[in-house]
């Protein structure tokens, strides 16, 4: 391809690149990446640049043209022949260790369609008292748990900074999304993993509408830059982090040192729960639908599950289970193949774990990929909650009954998040009020744990309530009122996606075997 | 003059948006009538209802509600909100995403229909108005 990909993006009529350094990273197969070394002079201009644009130009922008633009420029990005879309085709692959099937289906088809206009959400506040049990929103259900305790509101923030994590692709334009519709000007840090898809985004934002992409700046410094992050803190009304434990201790002391608020986003535990009535003839659909929630962004999100509940008592038995997802998890890595950065390492590290515990006469058995893509384990230890090694590597856990869930996770229920789920509807709002009492906050059909839509809370906060006010109020939702339906729509889509290009591989073989015959 | 928030004052909007070639334009594919909300604060002792039944670009039906009304979609917040809208202060759009207002009824419609939105305000504002306070 031979070709440059800048990490970077503001206005460039502010004249600053030319006194800037820059950095150049070969990625391979002839791409390289180009990153600015920022000095405080130039932030400083960028800032003033952002600020300027957005009060001579979004605050005089109604609503709708705004949403407008997000529209077009969101289908420019559907558009498989986008010439952005065909760039980060090659290049989101080489950056991110994922397989370009991922990025394509996971980081495009389904992570875009969270933006699309008419998905996004509209209320930035909700009143806590109208949600004290399971109520209807979008087409799903949320329940506030907590009494409101403001720590922080601000409804016409300036600049709004992010600083995004590297594990799931797409987060920074998001993040440049939301600002837009609470009228404030963004910096956003794209990660050292991932510092491509931001300065893409909002260079297709500038096609469509130069003004308001010049509220936006995308800024790829390094983590360990002090100066940077503490000038841009510094300069912001808010900043949106997600991370691990080290950016959260980093960034809460940088907090308390600008009298900045952090809406923090940081390390998770998810995992999956799925009822005996579902362990019958549907047991086979049941893990297809799992096995692209493993699969999906190899593990890598904290929406992810580490861990899979099976009721007893169906009549497919939890260790059964584990072999029919061992089967799908075969088919379904073959369709959505793990990347380069596959940590084949973690799975072999975990298959030696379980294959000690098997051969000690643990409760445990393997079922293993043939080519270390993946690893199932049924473990009968039902009581030890153990994060998984990730890249595609799932224990199947037995329990009698699912409402002893949440007092086996309760004790790390400031980490809990996503619960993905297949459970009847009579069952599901007793199950969820007592997983939102753990501590769980996105209750979500199997297969979607990694689907966000677009008016479900974020770790219990609305992610455009957050971008004002802090109040303290944890908002659980369930994916849906309708468990079955959505289990129906989502088989369809994960056969639309699994089946479908295995059809094409095949194909692709068959033409490759007439060539060489 | 006409005084908000009164029968007068809604069938005058009727009036202006049955006149508003912009709205019969982006409205077109419009249909679902709104209960327009206003809520009591400060300034406001009761509570006042409006009904408006709108259908592809046009206003078919305005009227304040006495007793109890049904529509597709509410559109709720207290009387000095609906003051700055109507006085072109504030997007009843930001005012939602600010928690201003709220709306019942699918949501998707509405930001489809963002720019018939806007122009309902756009008409709102340019009705010579007296207020309560």
């Amino acid at each position: 391809m031979g070709e440059t990909i800048d990490c970077h993006f503001w206005n460039p009529n502010l004249g600053i690149e030319d006194d800037l350094e820059f950095i150049y990273e070969d990625v391979g197969s002839g791409i390289e990446l180009r990153r600015p070394v920022f000095t405080v002079e130039a932030l400083d201009k960028i800032i003033k640049g952002i600020k300027q644009a957005r009060k001579d130009y979004l605050l005089n922008s109604d609503i709708p043209k705004v949403l407008d633009v997000i529209g077009r420029v969101n289908d420019l990005w559907m558009n498989l022949a986008y010439k952005g879309r065909k760039i980060a085709r090659e290049v989101l692959p080489l950056v991110t260790g994922f397989s370009v099937e991922m990025v394509e289906s996971w980081g495009f088809d389904h992570f875009l369609r969270i933006l699309k206009k008419e998905n996004l959400p509209l209320f930035g506040k909700l009143k806590a008292d109208n949600f004290k049990k399971f109520t209807k929103l979008g087409d799903g259900l949320v329940r506030a748990y907590g009494k409101s305790n403001v720590s922080h509101s601000n409804y016409n923030p300036e600049v709004i900074g992010h600083i995004c994590a590297g594990n799931i692709l797409g987060l920074a334009a998001f993040e440049m999304v939301m600002d837009k519709l609470v009228d404030a000007a963004t910096w956003v840090k794209v990660p050292s993993e991932e510092p491509v898809f931001g300065a893409m985004y909002a260079r297709s934002i500038e096609e469509v509408d130069p003004k308001l992409a010049y509220t936006i700046a995308v800024l790829p410094f390094e983590s360990g830059n002090t100066d940077v992050k503490e000038f841009l803190f510094s300069k912001s009304d808010l900043v949106r982090a997600t991370g691990g434990e080290q950016a959260r201790r980093g960034l809460s002391l940088m907090s308390e040192k600008y009298k900045v608020p952090v809406a923090g986003h940081w390390h998770k535990f998810s995992f999956i729960t799925i009822a005996r009535e579902y362990m019958n003839g549907r047991a086979g659909e049941i893990a297809e639908l799992v096995s692209l929630d493993v699969s999906a962004w190899d593990q890598q999100g904290c929406f992810s599950p580490q861990e899979i509940f099976v009721e007893s008592g169906g009549d497919v038995s939890p260790m059964e289970f584990a072999e029919l997802l061992a089967g799908e998890m075969e088919t379904t890595s073959r369709a959505l193949p793990k990347g380069s950065n596959s940590g084949k390492m973690q799975v072999l590290d975990g298959y030696y774990q379980y294959f000690k515990k098997e051969m000690m006469g643990e409760p445990v058995k393997i079922f293993p990929s043939p080519t270390h893509q993946w690893l199932v384990i049924y473990d009968g230890n039902t009581a030890n909650l153990e994060p998984s090694p990730l890249f595609r590597v799932i224990r199947v856990k037995p329990v009698n009954d699912i409402m002893e869930i949440p007092g086996l996770v309760k004790p790390i229920g400031e980490f809990l998040q996503t619960v993905g789920i297949a459970i009847p509807k009579d069952r599901l709002i007793p199950f969820a009020d007592a997983m939102g009492d753990a501590g769980a906050t996105n209750i979500k059909t199997i297969s979607s744990m990694t689907l966000q839509k677009a008016w479900e809370p974020w770790d219990g906060r609305f992610p455009l309530h957050e971008l004002f006010e802090h109040d303290n109020v944890r908002w659980v939702s369930i994916d849906t009122h309708d468990i079955d339906t959505e289990l129906k729509a989502a088989l369809e889509r994960k056969r639309s996606i699994v089946d479908q290009r295995l059809k094409f591989d095949r194909l692709q073989q068959k033409e490759h075997s007439a060539m060489n015959a | 003059m006409v005084r908000f928030p009164t029968d007068e004052w809604i069938k005058t909007f009727k009036e202006e948006l049955n006149k508003n070639k912009t709205y019969e334009e982006v409205a077109k594919t419009w249909e679902g009538d709104f209960l327009f909300v206003v809520t009591p604060d400060e300034a406001l002792k009761k509570e006042v209802v409006f009904y408006v039944d709108l259908w592809h670009g046009k206003c078919r039906d305005a009227y304040l509600v006495k007793g109890k009304k049904k529509a597709a979609f509410v559109f709720s917040g207290p009387y000095s909100n609906w003051k700055k809208v109507i006085n072109g202060e504030l997007d009843p759009i930001r005012g939602l995403i600010r928690g201003m207002f709220t709306v019942d009824g699918d949501s998707k419609v509405i930001i489809d229909q963002s720019k018939a939105a806007q122009e309902l305000v756009n008409t709102a504002s340019k009705i010579p108005v007296d207020f309560e306070v």
